[in-house]
């Protein structure tokens, strides 16, 4: 036993404070008057020696709390053995990353770890792991070979990112659980892009002597196809393109041959040079699908050892434009033009205008509209306003545009907000006002660059205490407002749509924002039709609750259980493929999961960072990790917490008993 | 009667008159003689004539008879002189029970008085003293000379320290006539002190009686456990054990009594121990018996 901060153990002499204290008690006695001291004699040392201590009991109490707390101060340890060859454990961790895909690197992996296995002690306990993106640890430690073996033969190549760093963290938990030394084995393709940023991040405990097992010596090269840009959704095959990213690591110049399948049929191919380690891109014009949900990819003829990345899955829904009702009044023919352009533009015709004059709005049907958006409109006739508002309240959305119009009456339609005034910038001193504040948060306005350099010049100001202000003028007049009405939303732009009011339709992210807003509207947020592996897919949103939702996986399985598709929240992709989901809102999609392309570069890490992580010098890390842990046998063990609960106990005690004694003087007269 | 002897029922008596009156008579009732008796007129013997001897002693009906001159002689023939030496310094103020060691001393001594005065007829006076005189009383045997002792006794109170040393001069000025001298004190100095400091009332014929006057305490202290002790006298703290107090303290206190016992006989001085838990006739019995020795 020792002390791991022993100069604390001078508290020990606090210790003789309550003996002073208890022998202080009898000699504090009051002094006796006496007539005459000529017989006495002083006996000081006499009278210590035989001057009994009072509440032993009490007394031991205290002095025990005093040194147990100057031994928890000093932090006592003791020594266990904990490296005999009996208690050590053996952690054979196996890489299944994507890379390891690469040619027979698993099974190289595989076999090597069962021949460190066969070559243990019989009676050593090994425990086997595969290591992705986190450690999967399939046995405990146990000593049965054929059990070992058999995990070993289970683990298949993965499609996860290897990360050595989450190896090194999770080996750290191990070690902190196990009290053991442990000799980790390590069979992998020492891949550079596993590497975490630090080198600290792979710092192992001083317990756990690290035996790597390099099953790749060489760099490989590898053509990959790196990324695809493509739209997830399509309403114009014609004006739908795809752009392919295809990469070479460590790779000669060559020429790759670039594929564009659709639902396993190649619709097109596109011959790229790629140059030596370097990028090229492939560009497939238009993107022909049928309606619905198409299985797409973009393929490359394979020539290297690692041919799961050469092709890259996502998915395309094809379905057709949605309308959107565009009220104006008969004169106003510029925020037609100007919203319509700005429309077409931007959301990839996945919308198409409708643009109706106000005094023929009555006879449009609004519920096959994505959603309704009124210019600048005076009054509405009646049965339309209220249609519309039970559009609104049954879903449906609408933009506001209030321009001069809305000056000459008191309340906005649908909205029914009042208009406290209308501010004319144009006649004021500064000639017009910009935007100050903007709220990037609100889906509409989520680019918010460029709203800095719009003119507004005339703009009405409304009550904003009901809605949720988005956008707000120099003067602190709302600009955009958004309020829920029903289950719909009513957003209301306090300016025009027309280059009369503002100079917003002629400024370029006058189109963002009508896409923004149209999204918005429309309650379709764009798609994501490809993932990486180990990304987390969000299958309801905090309001859809006990909904059930479904996950097939590229294998066809149901992963989700019943109880977790009625309540999980999110699903981590964990190989790639298609996954076709259901989600919580009743939206049917399809997912396109890619392994994570740095796992396409195969060049390993080092000798020399190898050597470092090794920490024990090269070939013989072995021979002196066995050294390291002969001298590492007995490891302290802190035993400050035993002593702690035992000071508990004491001070319990010694309040119990001085209370009693207390109770005892206070009653004495 | 006992009971009035007792100190702790006198202490509960006010006045020190009552409470000689009480205690003398009770004592005198307890000796089963009239309380008519007396020395003075007592024949004692005859002695032959012998030249020189004042005539009026002659007995002439003898010398009628027998025509031989013979002197008849008498006891307490003249009255004796009482004198109180009363120590009054602090450490008579120690008690352990109800009665002080100078309560004890003044009934003690108002006792004598009554007796000396009332009974006897004896000249009585008073010297309280520390470490020097502070009331003297002379003796004498005129009406209210009791009231007037009895009075000095009162304003006895203790203070400062005990001296022998330094009064003794104005003891000597003080006692020139033959007579009884009682000194009431605790006697807390060296005995060959005490002696060497008191012998010299002796020469002038006196007769000196020490009333050692002490606690049942200081005898034998009782301590339950080391204890700090301060002296009344010089407030000298000390811390005493109980051990010693039990076992040392009363072989020292008893070496002393013994010793100033010892020396005092040997000075011809007569001792008496007062403790103050025990009966004040002690003090009235050596009184008488001296009285009656000194006739």
């Amino acid at each position: 036993m020792g002390f791991l901060a022993p100069w604390f153990l001078i508290g020990v002499a606090a210790a003789a404070l309550p003996i002073y204290l208890h022998l202080l008690r009898r000699h504090s006695t009051t002094p006796h008057p006496f007539s005459s001291l000529m017989f006495f004699e002083q006996r000081t040392q006499s009278s210590i020696r035989h001057r009994r201590l009072r509440y032993l009991l009490l007394l031991s109490f205290r002095v025990a709390v005093l040194v147990l707390l100057a031994l928890a101060f000093a932090n006592p340890y003791i020594k266990r053995t904990v490296a005999s060859s009996g208690e050590r454990r053996m952690l054979l961790v196996i890489d299944n990353s994507f890379s390891m895909r690469a040619g027979p690197r698993l099974s190289d992996a595989k076999r090597e770890a069962v021949s460190v296995l066969n070559s243990r002690h019989p009676a050593e306990g090994a425990q086997i792991a595969a290591l992705g993106s986190e450690l999967h640890v399939l046995t405990q430690p146990i000593q049965d070979s054929a059990v070992l073996r058999a995990a070993v033969d289970s683990i298949e190549p993965g499609d996860a990112r290897g990360s050595f760093g989450e190896l090194a963290r999770a080996v750290r938990s191990i070690e902190e659980a196990a009290h053991a030394p442990i000799e980790l084995h390590l069979f992998s393709d020492m891949q550079k892009t596993d590497m975490p940023a630090s080198l600290a991040e792979m710092a192992l405990p001083p317990h756990v002597s690290l035996i790597l097992h390099p099953v790749a010596k060489d760099t490989l090269p590898n053509w990959a196809v790196e990324s695809v840009q493509a739209p997830s959704q399509v309403w114009d095959p014609k004006k739908a393109h795809v752009e392919a990213v295809i990469a070479g690591y460590h790779t000669p110049a060559a020429s790759r041959m670039a594929s564009l399948v659709v639902n396993g049929k190649i619709v097109d191919s596109r011959k790229v040079d790629v140059p030596a380690g370097g990028r090229a891109t492939a560009v497939f014009p238009s993107l022909n699908v049928p309606y619905g949900w198409s299985r797409c990819e973009v393929r490359i003829d394979s020539a290297d050892s690692l041919a799961a990345d050469d092709n890259y899955l996502f998915a395309v829904e094809r379905s057709d434009p949605e309308p959107v009702l565009f009220i104006h009044e008969s004169a106003d023919s510029r925020s037609p033009l100007y919203f319509g352009s700005a429309l077409a533009s931007a959301a990839e015709a996945s919308f198409t205008l409708d643009s109706v004059p106000v005094d023929r709005a009555s006879s449009t049907v609004l519920s096959k509209y994505a959603f309704v958006v009124l210019s600048d409109v005076i009054s509405l006739p009646a049965p339309f306003e209220n249609d519309l508002l039970r559009y609104v309240r049954g879903g449906g959305s609408v933009l506001i545009a209030a321009g001069t119009s809305a000056a000459h009456r008191a309340r906005i339609p649908v909205l029914d907000e009042t208009v406290i005034e209308a501010h004319d910038y144009s006649r004021n001193g500064e000639r017009f006002a910009t935007v100050a504040e903007t709220d990037s948060s609100h889906p509409s306005l989520q680019s918010s660059e460029g709203w800095a350099g719009v003119k507004f010049y005339y703009a009405v100001a409304v009550d904003p205490s009901s809605s949720r202000v988005i956008a707000r003028l120099t003067d602190h007049t709302p600009l955009l407002l958004d309020k829920k009405i029903g289950e719909g939303h009513s957003l209301l732009f306090a300016s025009g749509l027309d280059d009369l009011t503002n100079d917003f339709p002629v400024q370029p992210v006058f189109v963002p924002f009508v896409r923004q807003v149209a999204r918005y509207l429309s309650g379709t947020e764009e798609q994501k039709g490809s993932r990486l592996v180990d990304s987390f897919l969000e299958l309801r949103t905090t309001k859809e609750e006990a909904v059930s939702v479904e996950v097939i996986d590229p294998a066809g399985h149901r992963p989700l259980s019943l109880k977790e598709a009625a309540s999980t929240q999110s699903y981590q992709l964990r190989s790639a493929g298609f996954y076709s989901v259901r989600l919580a809102n009743g939206r049917q999609d399809l997912v396109g999961v890619n392994a994570d392309r740095r796992e396409s570069d195969l060049e390993p890490i080092p000798e020399d960072t190898l050597t470092l992580w090794g920490g024990k010098g090269g070939p013989d890390s072995q021979h002196q990790a066995n050294l390291g842990e002969h001298q590492d046998q007995e490891r302290p063990r802190s035993l400050w917490w035993y002593a702690m609960v035992v000071v508990l106990v004491a001070a319990l005690g010694e309040s119990l008993l001085a209370g009693r004694y207390l109770v005892t003087l206070a009653e004495k007269p | 009667m006992q009971r009035f002897l007792d100190p702790v029922v006198l202490a509960e008596i006010s006045g020190l008159d009552l409470i000689a009156r009480t205690v003398v008579d009770g004592f005198v009732a307890g000796l089963h003689r009239s309380p008519d008796f007396g020395f003075s007129q007592e024949f004692a013997e005859y002695r032959a004539y012998s030249p020189g001897d004042d005539l009026r002693h002659v007995d002439w009906n003898v010398f009628a008879r027998t025509e031989r001159a013979y002197l008849k002689r008498y006891r307490g023939e003249t009255n004796s002189l009482l004198t109180v030496l009363l120590d009054a310094s602090n450490s008579m103020n120690y008690a352990s029970g109800k009665v002080s060691k100078m309560d004890y001393a003044r009934f003690t001594a108002a006792c004598l008085f009554y007796l000396a005065i009332h009974n006897q007829r004896d000249a009585a006076g008073l010297i309280v003293f520390d470490d020097e005189v502070r009331n003297y009383i002379r003796p004498s045997t005129r009406q209210g000379q009791i009231n007037r002792l009895l009075h000095g006794l009162e304003l006895a109170e203790p203070r400062a320290r005990t001296d022998f040393a330094k009064p003794l001069d104005h003891f000597r000025q003080f006692l020139r006539r033959r007579g009884l001298v009682l000194i009431l004190s605790d006697f807390y100095e060296a005995p060959e002190t005490i002696i060497r400091t008191i012998e010299p009332l002796r020469f002038h014929g006196n007769e000196v009686v020490l009333f050692h006057v002490l606690d049942p305490k200081e005898l034998r202290p009782d301590l339950s456990g080391p204890a700090i002790l301060f002296d009344l006298e010089t407030n000298l703290r000390m811390e005493v054990t109980p051990e010693y107090a039990s076992n040392e303290y009363p072989k020292r206190i008893e070496a002393h009594i013994t010793a100033l016992r010892d020396r005092a006989r040997s000075a011809r001085m007569d001792y008496c121990l007062l403790v103050t838990d025990r009966p004040l006739d002690a003090a009235l019995r050596q009184y008488l018996t001296i009285r009656q020795g000194r006739n």
